[in-house]
């Protein structure tokens, strides 16, 4: 019913947002001053920025090339693209549409470099997803991972194989948060420029409207 | 001598056992004496003075770890942005459900007793705040109500029986009744939210008995009214200082202490020269008369939305070897302050969390401003603390067994950004901010529990939490200091060390006060999180 507005708000900038939310637009939205709260409204905004912040680069190379790429390259062994692949990794039948090609293209050379914001708190910006864990418990296991979800307590990762493990925090001895690792290898030395693009087309096609 | 002996028994029995003795009456004389009976829960922080500690001990450090629910009760239908916090007397319950409802429950079960919803109307004006109620306040066989669309209503304790319905204030034009009222003597007294729709604040006394008015604070004055000379040219549209929360009450003085919310437009000062009285202030009214006895601001001229709704908390220690009456309050700009509450007298105050408007505070504990940390046009400008401050409006605790405040303190800034907003005559359209924020992006923002010396305001020890929680606290003569974290964990820790001794996950933030009652010789903590009402005892 309404545009979309995947790219817009990083071009308006944040407070223009928040007015467009505040007081709507003529005959199209309705204002949301008065419905929701300043903290929603500030919520609302930060999840809207994270839906462009990783939008830049264009597409340059051929998505057709880029399938086989993917499919080639062991993507699969992590990744789901509509019903198909391994969930160890996140999901990416619509990854088009949530990212785009120079936030791809950094992901796949440089993975962990640039993690998206993931739960908004109400008044902070929220955490980071994907964020890399290594932690030790006090028996001495020792646990690399994705964050899965933590709290104030606990924490809960993600292995490279997809298994997911649950810690009280209080039982660990080594409990680090490493942005920039990632458990994703890096495919810059795997992969000719050539095919990293045609990986990037290929991956910015995928709308999950299939 | 039989019957002699045998009413002697009787009144034993009832000394003993108060919550079956009585049937819903609590008189403005029980409610004085709150703190010696602990097994019941007669105001929103627990007594008149707000501390939020009760004495009950049987739940201890000891024994915190065995902590075990033992009921649930849910509305019933799914309610959102559930802020209530109960009222406990004579083996019942009083909570509300947003976004008007109250609800009497069973101690013992948390079954429901009785329900009483208003007539609201089709659209509810909710300007700047969630429509919600925070609790009621219980009088003798009545408990109180602000609604919604800014009406007081009082029900019969037994029944929930409508005794009178009085309008207060305009919904239309943005107020909206969130915060508990207070009852004493013979008089019930309530604000309203409504700062970000512009409107002008105020605090009303009621007669209990029959709704009638007694008198009316504004708390922004008009052209001629005194304070009218701090708001410049705009005195005429003076608007703001609204008084959305709980407030405190010291019987021997016979003055109430609320806070007040910020000036309109937040974020946009072009229209508000001066200090903008009585917003962002805590002020001591004659409860009698509503007359001003003193204020003090904590943050003159204000605009990134500092409101000072916090419950002021009422205590009596030593200052310099002198017994001294005083109010702690750890105001959302930042600052944790103490005051003394005969005359308003700054005593001393200091930064709880980071923050970065204000060099210091002067001998009258005026803030000393920090350069360029103004809402600005554009990217804005980088504050600490944010919007929300060092603490919202969430009540903190303070107990007279460790001397401690125990606060709920958030770090984090936020970008404020100056837009246009002006104040228009008639019905708001929406919210006059004139401006807003930007968050932080990424995990650069926590939170805390924090111990404070409550004379001092020096940090004793902290709790640290995933992110900034917007939880009330409860302290115990148990030794325990009970709040929650935003991802939904309720928990205990050490009042003396701050060490964590137990936890649970609700999977939803709390946003009531968490309190404790005891009854047929089982002491109970209770909170509410998402949807659900909790209660949690020993095994």
């Amino acid at each position: 019913m309404g545009p979309n507005i995947q790219a817009i708000p990083m071009r308006l900038g944040a407070p223009a947002v928040e007015n467009v939310i505040k007081n709507g637009m003529s005959g199209e939205m309705p204002a949301l001053a008065g419905q929701v709260d300043e903290a929603q409204i500030q919520q609302v905004i930060a999840y809207l920025m994270t839906l462009t912040h990783k939008d830049t680069g264009t597409v340059t190379g051929d998505a057709a090339k880029g399938k086989t790429v993917y499919d080639a390259s062991g993507c699969t062994s992590c990744h789901i693209i509509s019903g198909e692949g391994s969930g160890a990794g996140p999901e990416l039948t619509k990854v088009g549409q949530l990212r785009g090609a120079g936030y791809l293209k950094t992901t796949i050379l440089y993975p962990g470099s640039d993690l998206p914001q993931a739960r908004v708190f109400l008044e902070s910006g929220g955490l980071l997803d994907y964020l890399h864990i290594h932690l030790v418990t006090k028996e001495g296991g020792a646990y690399d991972g994705t964050r899965v979800v933590e709290d104030s307590f606990r924490i809960v990762i993600k292995d490279v194989n997809g298994k997911f493990h649950s810690f009280q925090k209080s039982g660990l001895r080594v409990f680090e948060k490493q942005p920039g690792k990632s458990v994703m290898p890096s495919f810059k030395d795997k992969l000719s420029n050539t095919q990293v693009d045609d990986l990037v087309a290929y991956l910015a096609s995928l709308k999950g409207d299939q | 001598m039989k019957i002699i002996k045998y009413v002697l028994i009787l009144s034993g029995l009832l000394a003993c056992n108060p919550a079956r003795s009585r049937a819903q009456n609590a008189p403005y004389e029980r409610i004085l004496h709150a703190p010696s009976e602990p097994q019941s829960w007669l105001t929103y922080g627990g007594s008149y003075s707000s501390q939020q500690f009760s004495s009950l001990k049987q739940i201890n450090r000891a024994n915190i770890a065995n902590l075990k629910v033992a009921w649930i009760y849910q509305p019933s239908k799914p309610v959102s942005n559930l802020e209530a916090s109960p009222i406990v007397a004579d083996g019942v319950m009083y909570v509300t459900e947003p976004p008007s409802t109250v609800t009497a429950l069973d101690v013992r079960t948390g079954l429901r007793l009785w329900s009483w919803s208003p007539t609201l109307p089709e659209h509810v004006v909710s300007i700047g705040l969630y429509a919600t109620s925070r609790g009621v306040a219980i009088l003798g066989d009545t408990v109180f109500i602000g609604t919604a669309d800014s009406h007081l209503v009082a029900l019969d304790a037994k029944t929930g029986a409508v005794r009178w319905d009085v309008h207060v204030a305009d919904n239309a034009m943005g107020y909206a009744m969130t915060g508990p009222p207070l009852a004493l003597k013979d008089k019930v007294i309530i604000g309203s939210a409504g700062s970000e729709a512009a409107v002008r604040g105020f605090l009303d006394a009621y007669d209990a008995k029959t709704g009638k008015k007694l008198w009316r604070f504004w708390t922004t004055p008009r052209p001629g009214e005194p304070g009218a000379e701090t708001w410049g040219n705009g005195a005429f549209q003076s608007a703001g200082a609204t008084t959305w929360n709980n407030g405190s009450y010291d019987p021997e003085l016979n003055l109430i202490y609320w806070g007040t919310g910020n000036p309109a437009p937040d974020f946009n000062d072009d229209e508000r020269p001066g200090d903008n009285l009585y917003t962002c202030s805590v002020i001591a009214l004659d409860a009698d008369t509503g007359k001003l006895k003193w204020y003090f601001q904590f943050s003159p001229h204000e605009d990134h939305d500092w409101d000072s709704d916090e419950p002021p908390v009422l205590f009596n220690a030593p200052v310099d070897g002198k017994p001294r009456k005083l109010l702690g309050f750890a105001n959302r700009n930042g600052f944790y302050y103490v005051l003394d509450r005969t005359n308003g007298k700054f005593i001393t105050g200091r930064p709880f969390v980071k923050q970065t408007w204000a060099k210091g505070l002067d001998a009258n504990g005026r803030p000393i401003p920090a350069p360029n940390q103004e809402p600005t046009l554009g990217a804005g400008t980088l504050v600490y603390p944010s919007i929300t401050g060092g603490v919202d409006w969430t009540s903190p605790s303070y107990s007279p067994d460790t001397g401690l405040f125990y606060v709920s303190a958030h770090e984090t800034g936020a970008y404020f950004i100056k837009g246009t907003g002006k104040i228009e005559p008639g019905p708001p359209k929406g919210i006059v901010g004139g401006g807003g924020i930007r968050a932080l992006a990424g995990e650069q923002s926590y939170g805390a529990i924090r111990a404070l010396e409550a004379t001092t305001g020096k940090l004793r020890w902290q709790f640290k939490l995933l992110a900034p929680a917007w939880v009330p606290v409860l302290s115990t003569a148990g030794g325990l200091v009970f709040s929650g974290s935003e991802e939904g964990n309720f928990f205990a820790l050490d009042a003396v060390s701050g060490k964590p001794l137990w936890q649970f996950y609700m999977g939803h933030a709390a946003r009531s006060n968490p309190v404790s009652y005891e009854v047929d010789g089982k002491q109970y903590i209770f909170i509410t999180a998402g949807n659900v009402y909790l209660a949690f005892a020993l095994p």
